[in-house]
């Protein structure tokens, strides 16, 4: 490794993740500026070249996210959310507690196969709906919605981001994710169900003060496009189907995405502006450009040298050293968006491979490590993020001290539920 | 034709410093539907409508929900009214920039304005800034499809 272009480019992406915690400038922007930044000194100082950065970037990645973007920008409009949230509050009888875990447990099924975000800004406005008739503070329940979901996504490959970058750099299945990470997460998930259940147990033990008008609530109503609902939940279940098959069939999960949002669109034909400016392309910059700018931090050899570091540490026990990854990444993760975390970590393990070190049970250390540490902290998941700023249109809005009573807890109780079924887990690997 | 040529003169506005449940009394015994709050110098520094009022009885939370269609009865909603703690605040709490147009603005640029801005009612204001009437979409239309027929004779 030469020394400045090791300066040179972890100034660069250490200036970008400062700029990116503190909220002076757009994620995506300062993505964008770094890369190109990257790419510009890297070629003058000869350690980058731009053929070097559209290799860095994982297409694999980014066409997975994309094509299930457009699934769900299809299915949005069609009121399916709003439906399920709707059954959810009837069956509840306007029962607090009944509805605390229907919500929470049809949240966290959504953000298992879709993106954590959407589900939460799709089922968030129908809680807070249903909490004002219903006459309950929407407020656990929000907090539990993000939570939950920050949680259960960790489950599958498409479930988080993180999971979408760890398998595509791992060659994890779809079917890895569910023998691996599942049976782990679903116990850490109902740990997190039963913890926010006792510390909002004076808010769900409100006597609801509307059951009637619950129970005119009319899900029917709110189905603005059965058919075309129907037709995009058709091809999503058959790309889920696909998924579990993917790695027999030698088909890459982007290409399972891509392909079902193709016969979404060509099925249902829907006005394609109108779906193409609800796809988050903001976030498929932003990931696009942190992989540029992590594949100029390899080329400039820091990787190597933090991996030269890390061997020294392997004297340890792998499994130990996946649950101080555990720790660690979710320490990050909270105060820190996970993406460019798992990003920036993914070469490092790569590199601990090739130095000979069993790294399968590490990436599964960094994909809890990345998932459960969202929940700490008011803005460690942009799940989290969006259900405070829609909780300031209500009449009790969520506060960062109080996250901190409520989501720490739960990320300290899901990464400690993790790390010793992790431990019981991965022992004789 | 400019915009003073078919304000109301009359106009009703309110302090900075007036509480919101003065405000609401004032909407109810005037029958309106937006009122411009001026400063000392009876200049307009904002506008209370009656949609930031009942926001406080139904909050805005229901613009995030595509349609509200599927609701039959707001249940518990319907008993909320908003606190003493609440209608003892100044409007200024409450409040949105005004959108005013000078007294020499022409009427389809007043028009433009107000479906811009989404509004329904807009404070008129002289040179100096001071406040001198009020309009509003009924008003300014009314006063251009008047123009047709001048046109006719």
């Amino acid at each position: 490794m030469t020394v400045v272009p090791a300066i040179i480019s972890s100034s660069i992406f250490f200036g970008s993740l400062i700029l990116i915690f503190s909220e002076r400038l757009n994620r995506a922007i300062t993505a964008i500026a770094g890369a190109a930044l990257m790419v510009a000194l890297g070629r003058i100082l000869g350690f980058y070249s731009e053929e070097a950065a559209l290799e860095a970037i994982d297409f694999n990645t980014l066409g997975l996210l994309l094509g299930m973007m457009i699934l769900v920008a299809m299915l949005e409009p069609t009121g399916f959310f709003q439906y399920l949230a709707v059954l959810a509050a009837r069956s509840s009888k306007g029962n607090p507690t009944r509805l605390f875990i229907l919500l929470g447990v049809i949240t966290t099924i959504l953000s298992m196969f879709l993106d954590n975000v959407t589900t939460v800004v799709l089922i968030a406005p129908v809680t807070i709906l249903i909490c004002e008739i219903v006459g309950i503070s929407a407020l656990p329940f929000l907090v539990s919605e993000a939570l939950l979901s920050n949680t259960g996504g960790v489950a599958t490959l498409v479930g988080d981001p993180p999971n979408v970058l760890i398998g595509s750099a791992a060659g994890f299945s779809f079917n890895d994710f569910l023998i691996y990470s599942m049976p782990i997460v679903l116990v850490s998930w109902a740990g997190a169900l039963f913890l926010l259940k006792y510390l909002f147990k004076k808010e769900l033990s409100k006597r609801p003060r509307s059951v009637k008008a619950i129970m005119r609530l009319n899900p029917a109503e709110t189905l603005n496009e059965p058919l075309i609902a129907r037709r995009i939940l058709i091809v999503l279940g058959g790309a889920v189907l696909f998924f579990f098959v993917h790695h027999a069939l030698h088909i890459s999960p982007s290409m399972v995405a891509l392909g079902a949002a193709a016969i979404a669109l060509v099925w249902v034909q829907p006005n394609i502006e109108e779906v193409l400016k609800r796809i988050e392309w903001s976030v498929l910059i932003f990931f696009g450009a942190l992989f540029v700018m992590v594949g100029g931090l390899e080329h400039a050899g820091v990787m190597e040298a933090i991996v030269g570091l890390l061997e020294q540490a392997s004297v340890v026990p792998p499994v130990l050293f996946g649950v101080g990854l555990i720790w660690v990444v979710a320490a990050l993760s909270a105060v820190v968006d996970n993406v460019p975390i798992t990003i920036a970590l993914i070469p490092v393990i790569k590199g601990l491979g090739e130095s000979g070190m069993d790294i399968t049970p590490l990436w599964w250390a960094l994909a809890f490590g990345a998932g459960f540490g969202g929940s700490g902290t008011i803005i460690g998941s942009t799940a989290n993020i969006i259900v405070t700023t829609l909780s300031e249109k209500t009449r009790a809005p969520i506060t960062a001290k109080l996250w901190s009573k409520r989501g720490l807890p739960v990320m300290l109780v899901t990464c400690a539920i993790a790390s010793i079924l992790y431990l019981i887990a991965f022992r004789w690997m | 034709m400019n915009v003073t040529s078919c304000m109301k003169h009359n106009v009703v506005s309110i302090h900075i410093k007036t509480t919101i449940r003065e405000a609401a009394n004032i909407f109810v015994k005037k029958h309106i539907g937006l009122l411009p709050v001026v400063d000392d110098d009876d200049k307009p520094v904002g506008v209370i409508g009656m949609r930031d009022m009942l926001t406080l009885e139904l909050p805005d939370f229901v613009t995030f929900l595509a349609d509200v269609d599927f609701v039959h009865d707001f249940g518990a909603v319907e008993d909320i009214h908003p606190s003493a703690k609440t209608l003892n605040k100044t409007v200024q709490t409450l409040m949105k920039p005004a959108v005013t147009v000078e007294e020499d603005c022409g009427l389809l640029r007043a028009y433009a304005l107000l479906i811009q801005h989404n509004q329904h009612d807009m404070p008129v204001v002289s040179k100096e800034g001071k406040l001198m009437g009020i309009t509003s979409r009924v008003d300014i239309g009314t006063a251009i499809l008047s123009t047709w027929f001048k046109a006719d004779k």
